[in-house]
């Protein structure tokens, strides 16, 4: 499932540079910044320092401070104004880093929220939602953190060391060599750490996604969980991956805390070098006291960079290990897309499909699910499809918004074949209804108006009564202002069925298809259905899958379908004369036999 | 009660909405944290104490610096240089050493934390009624067992040491300011007051900012997980470009809230700066100008304004550990109020385990509403003998569902009484009580996984014969062998690959497998072709023999040999009786057949 990082067409520092187009420029105005407040903070002491010589410590100490009260209070303020133009430079910088990786961010997110929802029906069943989620939040705030923090972290240590690496070296450079003659150690270390690390960095978000992925489908399924009260097992399965989560994120800090004390013992070793070979010097008269202190109190400003930099190398791995995984959908492309030479066709379509010789095999299956179907719809007509439990009636109707393509053969709408549709203007025209209803977390009203932009209640409430659903709506007790659940919980199989039935209706399209949406419907009830579907006000072409002879029995042609291939065609009357599985379907649901 | 629903009822919720905040819960929820924090106190202070160490160890290190430079250089003695340069070398091995034992520790203490509370997130959520999945986008629920629980680790675990360590160090500093000069200690004080204001003022703020990063992160989360899972309803509507344009929109409310929340934290930092330059100019100016020159020794003047910059420092470092402590607790008032959220239908108290089922089922006067003000079921009662078969019939949203509901007690009845075998089910264990029961939803849920696995969630020691031969019954088996695998062919999540009919076959079998004592099929054939399910009765019929059983079907040539027929609508149940009896009523029930007969002759 994972691709190796390689087979990205830019590196991970690339993508997120190209990223932050628009941010550029204020990204790095934001290290020169940070560049700058580092090099400010090195001058602190100087204020306090000439304080402390010329009015406390200083032989004329007392007669300054009684002469030149001005230059005291001059210090003073000085000290005061710089310290606070630093910190507004401060807060301004981490602001301008924070905007930029919001704004990266925010680009990524939206540009990644789109690329899923564009994708085929073969990436949902290869990617779990679960797994999605964690790309789209927290790996995506990894890349986040990245720009906010490891990136000013990085200048920051970098400018800070530079800065007094050059002003020890004009001091003194024997001494300032000596002290960081040992720096170049830390790298080996942090090398060492990054190769130990980054797998882990690997294994945790893998962990995380897992985690993810469990509680999310045990979320989606609770109601089965709690049928079975199979509760004990699932907190016993979900125990799994929150140990296994546990476990991995103890590993990677471990591995830190193993590399920990050789950084920090480098980073000491300055200290101890300073202290041992400054002692000397002074011994020598190499150096004066002066220069001493000064080198003492600057000794952190070399000594915490190198600190940090294992942070930041644990920080960076996290980004790396994310970041692929962001990069992994956002350069995926499906496979169904609009063709090149796709043809515009922003009119309403007339509704004549055409299935030419058409056979079909899902690329992960092992049988043939269509095998040479060949059939016509005409513009306005209604086509039953009837079929035993998995004989390819789903499949078949998926080929015509071109879910999936067919293997052989072609499908048409107006005569042209779907693949030479733009898939949206295709999609437009075709109003579904799924089997497995799913429903939004909105109100009815938002439900049924899903299709169209600016749907006025009237017509919402004119389309709900083509699936009769406007009763039962009247009767709740906020109308159709109620909000229902997930996938339509709070409603019962057949009231769900009849808002998506709504859902498909309004956006009055020249394909309507209906996949076994009225099972869960009594009969009462879809007696008014069949009969509003023939009073529709908009012309359209009805391909209806459904069990029930009820609902077929109007239909100008009826198709059989048997292990993918069409047995049967013809209307109510001509099937039954013919006696065959239609016939048999009759009888049978008649009750005749029983 | 009345209210209570209310309140539920305001709680239901869309990607649009926030959340609602409960004010000024903190300290209740610390508590709960506490309670967390509590089993691992003992490691947390052992944890401490080496820290304390490593601290008090390192401050050795200034005094050697002095000891070279007041001694050994001036002697220019090499000898004492060296002793002590091994000191010091001591010193910070010991100090690195203490330091990574504390961390080796918290990283247990933090990772523990985070597990429990994970776990126990998880268990309350398995506790949680329908309602609470029903009135909420489960995108909302996800991300608080994932990304927030994720976020409060570091704040309950390292965050308290250091709060614990700093503040002790802060005592210490003011202790030694006032021996110093206690006049000018009073000064560095001053700050204090200022800085108090100061994060007062930012905590409301940051509060506030912080909540709602949190809420639009859980609309965002509620939205993209929808999205995902209906991914193909978003395309056969052509929606992507108006779904993307809302994704950007709540993508834009978490960027614009982040920044309002980050442009306080940030301050923070700066603010504690500011107020510390302010406080060591006071120093100057009152050591040298006010108390008068010559008033204070210049020593106490260097002494104060270095523990003034030392006092600062531990501030400083609190001031961030609060800034982390008030973005987190926006998360961790989501978790616990999830965790105290009520568990309506649970044991009750002296609950006893249901006894094997023989099957009897009575319904006394109940009464029962999903929402107040809008009752389903109204007095109903009725008796079902062991063994018999029951079908429900009648319009959509009758209740049909909502009887079926109450036997397995999914809900609570309002008033009234369900008993089984004479036994008010409110007073059995809900575990003792549902795993005797074989319930069908309409929704067939498959998990991902194998279709063998998925079966045997019904019966999780069942072996494979078990599984086939349970899915021969419900005519499944033949579908099955055909796929990729047989039986271990792995669905996909919510079994993408299978038809909707598979899956009712497929959860058929599950539902068999458990071998329950009361079967309850709520459309459970409903996607099923008529032929299969023709055969499948055969092999139910079999299985019928001897267990009460509910089933709901709008197919009434599949109801015809039941028991008994009741007919549902209006709240209660119009009519009941065997097939003939009903026919020869002529009632609803003989209209509802014969219309369904018309329309097939």
């Amino acid at each position: 499932m994972s691709k190796e990082n390689n087979s990205f067409p830019m590196t991970k520092l690339q993508w997120l540079w190209s990223n932050m187009k628009g941010c550029r420029g204020l990204f790095v105005t934001a290290i020169l910044g940070t560049v700058v407040y580092n090099i400010m903070q090195l001058t602190v002491p100087y204020f306090s320092s000439q304080i402390v010589d010329m009015f406390l410590t200083g032989d004329e100490a007392r007669a300054n401070l009684a002469n030149h009260r001005d230059l005291f209070f001059k210090l003073i303020i000085m000290m005061v104004s710089f310290t606070v133009a630093r910190v507004i430079i401060v807060y301004l910088d981490c602001m301008a880093y924070e905007y930029t990786s919001q704004k990266t961010l925010y680009r990524v997110r939206n540009f990644l929220y789109d690329k899923i929802q564009r994708q085929d029906m073969k990436f949902y069943s290869t990617y779990r939602t679960g797994d999605l989620m964690t790309r789209v939040t927290g790996d995506l705030d990894a890349v986040r953190h990245m720009v906010a923090w490891v990136s000013r972290m990085i200048v920051e240590s970098l400018s800070l060391y530079l800065a007094t690496a050059v002003y020890l070296f004009i001091m003194n450079w024997k001494l300032a060599l000596s002290v960081m003659i040992f720096s170049p150690f830390i790298f080996i270390i942090i090398i060492k750490f990054r190769t130990e690390v980054a797998p882990r960095h690997k294994a945790l978000r893998e962990k995380l996604a897992g985690m993810n992925t469990y509680a999310q489908e045990n979320i989606s399924g609770n109601r089965v969980v709690k049928a079975f009260a199979r509760e004990d097992y699932e907190i016993e399965k979900f125990d799994h991956a929150n140990q296994d989560f546990r476990d991995t994120n103890k590993v990677t800090q471990r591995t830190w805390i193993k590399y920990y004390p050789y950084i920090e013992s480098c980073a000491n070793l300055l200290a101890v070098v300073l202290l041992f070979v400054g002692g000397i010097f002074l011994i020598n008269d190499q150096l004066t006291m002066g220069e001493y202190v000064a080198f003492s109190g600057l000794i952190w400003a070399i000594a915490n960079p190198m600190r940090q930099l294992g942070g930041i190398m644990n920080e960076f791995q996290r980004f790396s290990a994310s970041s692929a995984k962001v990069m992994e959908i956002y350069f995926s492309e499906p496979e169904i897309v609009d063709s090149p030479d796709a043809v515009s066709h922003p009119g309403p379509f007339e509704g004549k499909i055409e299935f030419k010789n058409v056979s079909f095999m899902y690329s992960d299956g092992k049988l043939p699910v269509l095998r040479d179907v060949s059939f016509t719809a005409n513009p306005g007509e209604t086509v039953a499809i009837m079929g035993e439990t998995g004989c390819g009636k789903t499949s078949l109707i998926h080929l015509i918004p071109r879910f999936y393509e067919p293997t052989e053969g072609e499908v048409l709408v107006d005569g042209v074949n779907v693949k030479n549709y733009k898939l949206h203007e295709l999609r437009k025209n075709i109003g579904l209804a799924t089997q497995d209803v799913l429903l939004y977390s909105d109100t009815i009203e938002g439900n049924i108006a899903y299709g169209v932009t600016h749907l006025t209640p009237e017509r919402v409430v004119k389309f709900a009564r083509y699936a009769s659903a406007n009763d039962f709506v009247q009767k709740m007790p906020e109308g159709y202002d109620t909000i229902v659940g997930e996938r339509g919980v709070g409603l019962s199989g057949g009231q769900k069925q009849r808002i998506s039935l709504a859902r498909a209706l309004a956006i009055e399209p020249s394909i309507l298809i209906l996949d076994d949406t009225t099972s869960a419907v009594d009969m009462e009830t879809e007696k008014e259905i069949q009969h509003s579907l023939r009073e529709l006000d908009f012309k359209c072409t009805k391909i209806i899958i459904a069990q029930r002879i009820s609902t077929t029995k109007f239909a100008d042609k009826i198709l059989v379908l048997q292990d993918g291939r069409i047995t049967e065609s013809g209307t109510h009357e001509e099937l039954i004369a013919k006696g065959g599985y239609y016939a048999e379907l009759v009888k049978l649901q008649m009750g005749g036999e029983n | 009660m009345a209210d209570k629903k209310v309140k539920e009822l305001k709680q239901k919720n869309t990607y649009r909405e926030d959340e609602a905040y409960e004010d000024n819960f903190d300290l209740r929820h610390l508590l709960l944290a506490g309670a967390y924090i509590k089993k691992y106190l003992k490691y947390m202070v052992f944890a401490m104490i080496f820290s304390a160490i490593a601290g008090i160890t390192s401050l050795a290190s200034p005094t050697i610096t002095r000891k070279v430079l007041d001694e050994a250089v001036p002697n220019k003695d090499m000898k004492q240089l060296t002793i002590l340069v091994i000191i010091l070398v001591a010193i910070y091995v010991l100090t690195v050493i203490f330091a990574t034992i504390r961390s080796k520790t918290m990283v247990n203490v933090s990772q523990n934390i985070i597990y429990d509370i994970r776990k126990d997130l998880f268990a309350h959520l398995q506790k949680l009624p329908f309602q609470y999945y029903d009135d909420r986008p489960h995108g909302k629920i996800l991300i608080r067992v994932v990304n927030y629980v994720n976020s409060v680790s570091d704040m309950l675990s390292n965050g308290l040491i250091n709060v614990v360590l700093e503040i002790m160090n802060l005592i210490f500093i003011v202790v030694f300011m006032f021996i110093t000069d206690v006049q000018l200690a009073l000064v560095v004080l001053c700050g204090v007051p200022v800085l108090m204001v100061f994060m007062f003022w930012i905590k409301n703020k940051q509060r506030q900012a912080w909540r709602a990063v949190s809420n639009k992160n859980s609309n965002l989360n509620a939205y993209l997980q929808e999205n995902i899972v209906g991914a193909r309803i978003t395309q056969i509507f052509a929606r992507e470009d108006e779904n993307a344009g809302i994704f950007a929109k709540l993508s834009a409310d978490c960027k614009k809230t982040w920044m309002t929340a980050v442009s306080y934290s940030s301050m923070v930092w700066p603010g504690i700066d500011t107020i510390s330059v302010l406080v060591r100019a006071s120093i100057f100016i009152c050591g040298l100008i006010v108390f008068g020159a010559g008033n204070k020794s210049l020593g106490t003047i260097i002494a104060i304004s270095s523990y003034a910059a030392r006092f600062w420092q531990p501030i400083m470092n609190l001031g961030n550990i609060f800034n982390g402590f008030i973005n987190n607790m926006a998360y961790l008032e989501r978790i616990f109020e999830t965790m105290s959220e009520p568990v309506t239908v649970d044991d009750c108290e002296g609950a006893t385990e249901m006894p094997p089922i023989k099957g009897e089922v009575v319904f006394e006067n109940v009464n029962f509403s999903y929402e107040p003000g809008k009752e389903i079921l109204h007095n109903v009662s009725f008796r079902v003998k062991p063994g018999e078969s029951i079908a429900l019939v009648g319009p959509t949203g009758a209740g049909k569902s909502t009887i079926v509901n109450l036997v397995s007690r999914f809900y609570n009845v309002d008033s009234g009484r369900v008993l089984i075998d004479g036994k008010d089910i409110s007073k059995v264990t809900l575990k003792s009580l549902r795993s005797q029961m074989g319930i069908m939803l309409q929704d067939s849920f498959i998990f991902s996984g194998t279709i063998e696995d998925n079966i045997r969630y019904g019966k999780l020691d069942a072996t494979l014969d078990e599984i086939r031969a349970a899915s021969k019954t419900v005519c499944a088996d033949s579908f099955i062998e055909n796929m990729q695998d047989g039986y271990a062919t792995e669905v996909k999540e919510r079994g993408s690959l299978l038809s909707q009919g598979q899956k009712q076959l497929i959860s058929f079998a599950r539902t068999l497998l458990s071998d329950p004592a009361i079967l309850v099929l709520d459309e459970a054939t409903s996607s099923i072709d008529v032929q299969t399910e023709k055969a499948l009765q055969q092999g139910l019929n079999a299985m019928l023999e001897g267990r009460t059983s509910f089933i709901i079907a709008h197919r009434l040539s599949t109801i015809r040999n039941c028991d008994k027929i009741m007919y549902i609508s209006d709240g209660g149940i119009t009519e009941c009786g065997t097939h003939e009896e009903l026919m020869a009523k002529k009632g609803d029930y003989y209209h509802l057949y014969t219309a369904q007969m018309e329309d097939i002759a």
